[in-house]
């Protein structure tokens, strides 16, 4: 029986059906399951999605969907957390912005969204972002992640830029980079010296849980 | 050659071969060419160095010169052109100055030079108003804000782009809120349709070309350019799945400003025009169609139909549409609602395969775009690189007509004028019927 509302409510996110998502998680919130446990759930669910989309079974408002699910579930469960003291420690923080001079942020925006509905922590720096922004960004937030966008050939050499500034100030070590838009390539990414290259938003998910870990292991 | 650029280009519409694929650079918003790149194009085919006229203001293309529309075998201009041939009707703005408050009134064929972050020397339309912030240059049209350049930039960028303004419908929470917002100032006024006849009239009658009218006026669309617009470009992907009613009547109040502006538009023009573009509505991503084609037929298929099937009952033009991506599945629902012509053709986009569009829609849809890879291609290759490429494209696409050669999209800066003309040559001579 308890088994089975986690994995209803899995289902139901997969399903992207939002009441029913809603109505299991909160009779998994009765039975005495901890927020963790949902959410955990939910990440296994948004997994799927994620497979889906690559499969071409799901589209882009499916993954905007899903999230919305997700959101709606966290708004329930964030005060039960409080409330228990429960630290939620997220999958890894993420320091996200679009280069200097480019504007494009659609792409971007998608990446956060799964990122969020993934249990990141994301902070969104905007776009025509500078170096010197991003590198303050790194100081005051020590990210376990940092994540450059651009859509265009002109721009995209502004991501050298930005690692070299934070190579300048010792931070480079500190974090993990992961590039991603239209013109980017893997080829790209490892002559620029960042540490990864996300296709989609969906790759970029599971690449940057990998990246926390090496992270993590590092230090 | 035998055939007027008119004829080339009706015949190729009809699904016939007519003496050589038509050609298009600059006709339209989403077939033309960046101002830098517009103007090292001029510099290296030895023409007169002068500033761009810009022709479409927040993405900077350039209006094509004379010169350089007989030099590329261009066949189609558009209605709104404003450099020769150029209907010699000018619409008057009238309004208060951000600069210094003053009435103004101006014309839109009356420009004045600015020195545009790319480094070159444009001319702009004296309605549009630049005044520098931090961020860059902000333009102002008719004394509105409508975007802003960043300092080291190409175009202006709306200001939901800036975070500076949401979108306006962002907030609505129910079908009531949707009806107070100012829906009747997405219809066309009277004195643009005016100026547009007469503008369609003078070119049909004093020129060779086809003619494409761009305006649609008001949102510009039903999806892209529509609902994403107004409510977000995420939000409005969930509304048409968890907030259908809102979506509705969203919808409702679009597609009755677009039939009011269709109505007026075909009735101006539709004696004159060859084609008119429907709207513009990116569908795809690069990786698949944003929503499934159950959501299209449950909130566009319908809609779109009306709209086609006015120009169709009541004119001799031609439908285009403009969707960006990969919108494979949807081709053949469109073909169904009788759409006529679609754009850009992005063969970069998953599903785009250009061997199975043509196969699968060619005798139905006429491909407007498609001739060269934008995105790698274009840009990157050397030219001898780019004539293979185009010319496999010509290959695929144009026999049997219904293909109007153009390149996927703009022509942005960074793309070497030697591939341009590589391109543009072999559309010419490759592009001969019949292909061999």
């Amino acid at each position: 029986m308890s088994v089975d509302v986690l994995s209803s409510i899995k289902d139901s996110l997969v399903n992207l059906d939002m009441d029913k998502t809603i109505d299991f998680v909160k009779k998994a919130v009765e039975l005495g399951f901890k927020p963790m446990d949902i959410i955990n759930v939910l990440a296994d669910g948004m997994r799927v999605v994620g497979v889906r989309y690559e499969r071409g079974e799901y589209f882009v408002s499916d993954l905007i969907v899903a999230s919305e699910i997700f959101k709606e579930v966290m708004n329930i469960l964030e005060p039960l957390i409080t409330r228990v003291g429960e630290v939620v420690r997220p999958f890894g923080r993420v320091v996200i912005g679009t280069v200097e001079g480019d504007v494009h942020d659609i792409g971007k925006n998608l990446v956060i969204t799964m990122l969020r509905a993934n249990g990141f922590e994301v902070i969104d720096l905007g776009v025509d972002v500078p170096p010197q922004k991003f590198v303050e960004a790194v100081k005051q937030y020590k990210p376990d992640i940092v994540g450059m966008s651009a859509l265009l050939t002109s721009t995209m050499i502004n991501m050298k830029r930005v690692i070299e500034a934070l190579e300048k100030e010792g931070l480079r070590n500190s974090v993990k980079i992961i590039v991603g838009g239209a013109p980017i390539t893997e080829k790209f990414a490892r002559e620029i010296g960042a540490d990864a290259y996300g296709e989609n938003a969906v790759t970029a998910i599971e690449i940057c849980k990998k990246l926390v870990e090496e992270l993590h292991r590092g230090k | 050659m035998g055939l007027k650029p008119r004829d080339r280009v009706i015949s190729a519409l009809r699904h016939e071969e007519p003496d050589r694929i038509p050609i298009d650079l600059g006709a339209t918003p989403c077939t033309g060419v960046h101002a830098k790149t517009y103007y090292d194009l001029r510099k290296y085919l030895g023409l007169s160095l002068k500033p761009v006229r810009v022709m479409d203001i927040g993405q900077q293309l350039a209006e094509v010169d004379k010169d350089v529309l007989d030099l590329l075998h261009v066949d189609v201009v558009n209605v709104n052109r404003v450099l020769e041939p150029m209907a010699p009707h000018p619409y008057i703005y009238r309004f208060a100055s951000v600069v210094d408050g003053s009435l103004k009134e101006v014309s839109d064929r009356e420009f004045y030079i600015w020195r545009a972050p790319y480094g070159v020397d444009v001319e702009m339309p004296k309605y549009i108003e630049i005044v520098e912030v931090g961020e860059g240059f902000a333009g102002y049209s008719a004394g509105n804000i409508f975007g802003i350049i960043p300092r080291g930039g190409y175009y202006f960028w709306g200001l939901d782009r800036w975070r500076k303004s949401k979108p306006p419908l962002a907030d609505v929470k129910s079908v009531d809120d949707v009806k107070k917002f100012d829906w009747d100032s997405f219809k066309v006024a009277d004195d643009v349709v005016e100026i547009l006849r007469k503008r369609a009239e003078y070119l049909y009658r004093n020129t060779d070309y086809a003619l494409i009218n761009n305006f649609v006026g008001g949102p510009g669309g039903y999806h892209d350019a529509g609902g994403q617009n107004l409510r977000g470009w995420d939000k409005w992907l969930s509304d048409l799945r968890i907030r259908k009613p809102l979506a509705e009547a969203i919808l409702d109040h679009i597609h009755e400003v677009m039939m009011y502006n269709i109505k007026k538009i075909v009735n101006a023009i539709g004696e004159y025009v060859q084609v008119t573009a429907i709207a513009y509505d990116d569908l795809g991503t690069e990786e698949g169609p944003q929503i499934s084609v159950q959501t299209f037929r449950e909130f566009y298929k319908h809609r779109y139909e009306e709209l086609i099937g006015y120009v169709k009952k009541h004119s001799r033009m031609f439908t285009w549409l403009h969707s960006c991506g990969s919108i494979y599945p949807f081709i053949r629902e469109f073909i169904g609602i009788g759409l006529d012509i679609i754009n850009p053709v992005q063969i970069s986009a998953r599903g785009m395969d250009p061997e199975k569009l043509k196969k699968e829609f060619g005798e139905q849809i006429t491909f407007w775009g498609g001739g060269v890879d934008t995105q790698h291609v274009l840009p990157l290759a050397k030219p001898e690189e780019v004539v293979d490429h185009v010319k496999k494209l010509i290959k695929i696409f144009a026999p049997g007509g219904g293909y109007v050669y153009a390149s996927v999209h703009n022509i942005q800066p960074g793309v070497p004028p030697q591939n341009i003309v590589a391109m543009f040559k072999t559309a010419y001579e490759y592009g001969k019927y019949p292909i061999r």
